[in-house]
């Protein structure tokens, strides 16, 4: 099976290696070499590989936040130093996960498992997409959002994030005055973020707690959050008590 | 709690050790009043055995009053002050249980009471000076213990895994594309790593062998990330002979590459200088980074380890400052010049 292939590393050396790897492999086309994390995003994006080759550390975006940003199916590979990410890669239903260096027995097994799962036909990337935005270290949270803006990349950092608002299979992310749309349900991004600094206040909004000048009441049983920039959030009676808790007995 | 009540050995230690006070107790009281010595212990244990309990006081005395910090003034007014309360109830006791003896006891009592109240006052104040002591000799312990927990973990986050592994990676590339540079490379990883584990052993090495050490750890990151590794150095030379703690500089320069070049496409330059005079050593170390980058890992682990080094080592007489510009983050450390003792 011919496969078309793109690598995302920083290091040239790193990249070196795995062409020749892939060199070896008659039935292999190398479409891109990238050396960041936004130039994969774009190649991937463009090309439509059937497998990328992804460095976690990387500068612009790590391996994580990239695959968040890949459309469709590809399988996926990562190829670290780094051992400790191996049990994210495969919640994030990584194919297969390099530990460098690794040798030319062990790549060629890499990529038998990469055509093993492609012939599957049924990508569990794909089955697996929402699993592995929500995917990360216990008790460690995603510092940022990264959301595609038509080609290019934007990255959030969560202390800017207002608010999201969930809109069918998308999140509305709110920031600086702007929205952007993301392909993520609510829930997911909710794991993703510090609950401490990120409230649930209703099934369809997720809101920074920063952000919050005020609860008022509504209706008899309704409650509406204000925000500081005046904008009014729906809370349900579970969203208060989540507040309430966050933000202590008064 | 006072530590010789939270164990019951220390306890009995403890009272063992007022034996020969008592005896002494007993026997000042035996001499001067001209007791028979039944009748002096019934009069003198009681109060001994009440200036043993007093003599725990000093501990919360003595904490609340540090040496170093509190002022001389104070700190007689204070004990002293403690002293002559706690020996006086010590003697009202001792007349109590004169009187509860005899009123011939107790007649006989004041004779012998000068020279008890002086004994029991100095026993006193000598648990004061054995508190303080004793504080001292815990403080100095504990420096100790901190400064060698710190050099393991230096020496830890010295020889780091992933540093290794992406080095070997680079050797692993090297040898299809260039066999001769392939094997520079296992040189230098290898003279790093020796003289990492070299100088770890030592306390304080000459500034001159860090900076050593410094550069062969850059020749093989450089390996790694060619061109977007730039280096420029501005040494002083006196600094070369100025004694610092061994692997102190080492991870900075690690962290300038991890957290700084390697998180930028192009790459960027790190620069390093160090100057001395006759009592400073100043060294610094500048690096650019991404502030949009994706987050590093462990950021300030580093950091932390070597400020706790300088507080170890030097106490308040060493600095460290960091400075974080828009796109540039600079560490400046300044250490007293020869301060190795």
């Amino acid at each position: 099976m011919m496969l078309r292939v793109v690598m995302a590393d920083d290091e040239q050396l790193a990249r070196r290696v795995l062409r020749e790897y892939l060199s070896a492999d008659d039935n292999v086309e190398i479409v891109a070499e990238c050396s960041n994390g936004f130039e994969a995003v774009k190649a991937v994006n463009e090309q439509r590989p059937d497998v990328v080759f992804l460095d976690v550390q990387m500068p612009k975006l790590d391996g994580f936040e990239v695959l968040e940003l890949i459309d469709g199916a590809v399988a996926v590979v990562f190829v670290t130093a780094f051992d400790q990410y191996a049990m994210r890669a495969f919640e994030a239903a990584a194919v297969d996960y390099l530990l460098k260096p690794f040798g030319a027995e062990r790549f060629r097994a890499c990529l038998d498992r990469v055509r093993a799962r492609l012939r599957e036909g049924a990508r569990p990337a794909d089955l697996a997409r929402d699993l592995k935005r929500a995917s990360r270290p216990p008790g460690e949270y995603v510092e940022r959002v990264v959301v595609k803006d038509g080609p290019r990349v934007h990255v959030i950092p969560a202390a800017k994030l207002d608010y999201a608002e969930a809109q069918d299979d998308y999140v509305a992310l709110h920031s600086e005055g702007r929205t952007w749309l993301k392909q993520q349900t609510i829930s997911s991004l909710e794991a993703a973020l510090d609950p401490r600094r990120f409230l649930r206040l209703h099934r369809s909004y997720l809101v920074n707690v920063e952000r919050i000048s005020r609860i008022d009441a509504n209706t008899k049983d309704t409650r509406l959050a204000v925000l500081t920039d005046g904008t009014k959030i729906p809370v349900s009676r579970g969203g208060y008590a989540r507040f309430r808790e966050v933000v202590g007995e008064e | 709690m006072h530590p010789i009540l939270q164990n019951w050995r220390r306890f009995l230690l403890w009272l063992a050790a007022w034996i020969p006070l008592g005896a002494i107790l007993v026997l000042v009281a035996h001499l001067s009043a001209r007791l028979s010595l039944a009748d002096s212990a019934a009069v003198m244990v009681p109060a001994a055995v009440v200036l043993a309990f007093f003599c725990l006081a000093p501990f919360y005395v003595c904490r609340s009053l540090p040496l170093r910090s509190a002022s001389a003034a104070r700190l007689v007014t204070q004990h002293l002050a403690a002293a002559f309360i706690l020996s006086g109830a010590v003697m009202l006791v001792a007349r109590l249980m004169a009187s509860f003896v005899s009123s011939a006891t107790a007649a006989r009592f004041p004779a012998a009471a000068p020279a008890l109240a002086v004994i029991v006052l100095m026993i006193y104040l000598m648990a004061v000076a054995l508190h303080y002591a004793a504080f001292e000799m815990e403080s100095s312990r504990r420096a100790e213990v901190l400064a060698r927990e710190a050099q393991l973990r230096a020496l830890k986050s010295q020889v780091n895994p992933h540093f290794l592994f992406n080095s070997l990676n680079s050797i692993s590339a090297l040898t299809a594309i260039d066999a001769g540079e392939a094997r520079e490379m296992c040189i230098r990883l290898a003279d790093f790593l020796r003289t990492s584990l070299r100088l770890g052993e030592r306390v304080t090495i000459p500034f001159a062998e860090e900076m050593a050490l410094t550069t062969m750890y850059l020749e093989v990151e450089r390996v790694r990330f060619g061109g977007r590794l730039r280096l420029t150095q501005r040494m002083d030379p006196a600094c070369s002979d100025c004694d610092v703690p061994a692997l102190l500089i080492q991870p900075l320069v690690e962290n300038a590459v991890k957290h700084g070049i390697a998180m930028m496409a192009e790459g960027g330059e790190i620069a390093i200088s160090g100057e001395c005079d006759d009592q400073w050593l100043r060294f610094s170390i500048s690096n650019p980074f991404d502030p949009e980058a994706p987050p590093s890992g462990r950021n300030g682990l580093g950091l932390r380890n070597v400020r706790e080094r300088l507080e170890a080592r030097y106490g308040g007489a060493a600095r460290m400052e960091i400075r974080v510009e828009e796109r540039m983050y600079r560490v400046a450390l300044t250490l007293p010049a020869r301060a190795a003792r």
